[in-house]
């Protein structure tokens, strides 16, 4: 369904990511796990559109969108929830969902939709109109996932989605995880957690300093020594 | 006490007019970071085609709003578009020194083409009077704070429940995040810009009628702007409302108190005054 083949992305000239290939194929959950530094945000921004690639193709749904911008991609359903939540403060969570939906292909949809995510997380329906800036960090955090959803996402991209959370938050988080994935969703899942990202992904691949160390399935990666080094960078 | 009342509701009126200028201001410092110092010089640009308009057509300022609107809104769209964006994002020195040689480029090309007297555009509502007992009202200044406040109204409700709104609020607040739900953030500062110039020219009209124009008037329009912004904290819409309300009123006392040319200074001491006590501006709420 999305398919990177030989990516090449950094900032201001100076490259980040070398020669990346990697693959989501449709309704899977794929782990990009990796230390801090190794370039994950930077390729999840490359997929996003916010970061342009010096080299290499994108390909999503056998269409080359290595020049699309952020904006396209999202029309075309390619949907991140980014690192921090990043949550509207001093909006409310209702229209933090709204402009979730903004695209024009999920705005007709959003009423509907809507009603899902708060099937999904009932603890926003009961905060619809509390400014999103006042809810606590995992109350935002499935705010950002909800928001992401109203875009009627086909690739869902979480970065570090148990970034700062309680261990109670986390396994909530992944519960939903595991959920959207039996509803059949493609997700990749940017995380620097290993043992969780192995748990809830089938495959996974591990950067390190800018390219895939490893990869493979969940079970390969988890036993493969190099995944170990690619984390403690020895 | 006649007279007090007479300053306070010929300073609401002006001041009203105030805020609406300054509401453009800040909705384009929201979501763009410009301080945009030609302000004034747009209004007065909108002043002169307007009068252009009586010259050639003989068209009252109220009714010459129904062409200068859309052409204010264009060039704004284009300025932006052209002048600033590929400046925005560079240092923020660059961007003003950018709008003050704009502002010099207004009020040339104005005074090139229309000389340097002042001039008058004549309206029907120029020396229409309301006498509220004791307080005499100019029909023009009951007019344009009744605009004024119905088109602050309208930008509020525009800004709380439209999608437009809702993507101008989320580029202020993130415009990272404005990008990741597809918000095409370059075109909502452009439309934010052109937006803020097509006030500007609802606002000149407003003023026009019985106030003297000049070209070189441009900076004064942009200091009193800039005082009802900062005032108002930038970007809160209540707080420039207030804050227009606040310079409008201390200057109409100035006039009326204070000799007519020291009085001028109030509404600057009055600022001076509140930036020591309040440097956050006239709101309240902590961010």
């Amino acid at each position: 369904m999305l398919e990177v083949e030989g990516l090449v992305a950094g900032y201001a000239g100076t490259p980040i990511l070398r020669d990346i290939s990697l693959r989501l194929d449709r309704g899977e959950t794929v782990g990009l796990l990796g230390a801090n530094n190794a370039g994950k945000t930077t390729l999840i921004n490359s997929l996003s559109g916010i970061v342009t690639p010096m080299a290499g193709r994108i390909i999503f749904d056998g269409r080359d969108v290595t020049r699309a911008t952020p904006m396209q991609r999202v029309e075309m359903g390619i949907i991140q929830v980014p690192e921090g939540r990043l949550v509207f403060p001093e909006m409310s969570v209702r229209e933090n969902l709204l402009l979730g939906g903004f695209c024009d292909r999920a705005r007709p949809l959003r009423p509907r939709q809507m009603e899902k995510v708060l099937a999904l997380f009932p603890r926003l329906k009961e905060r619809l109109s509390q400014p999103a800036g006042t809810l606590s960090g995992g109350e935002q955090q499935m705010l950002a996932i909800g928001r992401g959803l109203m875009a009627e996402a086909r690739v869902l991209m979480l970065d570090e989605p148990s970034l700062g959370l309680s261990p109670l938050f986390v396994q909530y988080i992944f519960g939903i995880v595991d959920q959207l994935h039996k509803d059949g969703l493609t997700m990749l899942l940017v995380e620097q957690n290993l043992n969780l990202t192995l748990r809830h992904a089938q495959r996974c691949y591990v950067l390190e300093r800018g390219h895939i160390a490893v990869e493979g399935a969940a079970e390969v990666v988890k036993n493969d020594p190099r995944t170990r080094q690619a984390y403690l960078g020895l | 006490m006649s007279e007090l009342w007479q300053a306070l509701a010929q300073g609401v009126f002006i001041g009203s007019t105030y805020g609406l200028l300054a509401l453009g201001m800040g909705l384009v410092y929201g979501v763009s970071g410009v301080v945009n110092f030609a302000h004034g010089d747009f209004i007065s640009l909108a002043m002169f085609m307007c009068l252009a308009l009586f010259s050639a057509f003989s068209l009252d300022p109220y009714v010459s709003v129904l062409i200068t609107i859309p052409v204010m809104t264009a060039i704004g769209a284009l300025v932006y578009r052209f002048l600033l964006r590929p400046m925005v994002g560079y240092k923020f020195l660059m961007v003003v020194q950018l709008t003050l040689g704009l502002s010099l480029v207004l009020q040339n090309g104005i005074l090139m083409i229309f000389g340097g007297q002042p001039a008058r555009t004549p309206s029907i509502v120029e020396s229409k009077l309301i006498i509220l007992g004791d307080v005499v009202l100019r029909l023009a200044h009951v007019i344009a704070c009744a605009v004024a406040f119905a088109m602050a109204i309208g930008l509020y409700v525009m800004l709380r429940s439209t999608d437009f709104g809702r993507s101008i609020r989320a580029v202020h607040q993130n415009a990272h995040a404005a990008a990741l739900m597809g918000i095409d953030v370059g075109r909502v500062q452009v439309m934010t810009f052109a937006l803020g110039i097509g006030i500007l020219a609802v606002a000149a009209a407003l003023l026009l009628p019985g106030t003297p124009i000049q070209p070189t008037q441009g900076l004064q329009y942009t200091v009193i702007t800039l005082l009802v912004v900062v005032l108002g904290g930038m970007t809160n819409f209540v707080g420039i409302m207030l804050g227009g309300l606040v310079i409008g009123i201390s200057e109409a006392m100035g006039t009326v108190y204070v000799s007519d040319t020291l009085g001028r200074l109030v509404p600057y001491a009055i600022f001076v005054l509140i930036m020591l006590f309040r440097p956050q501006g006239l709101t309240w709420r902590a961010s």
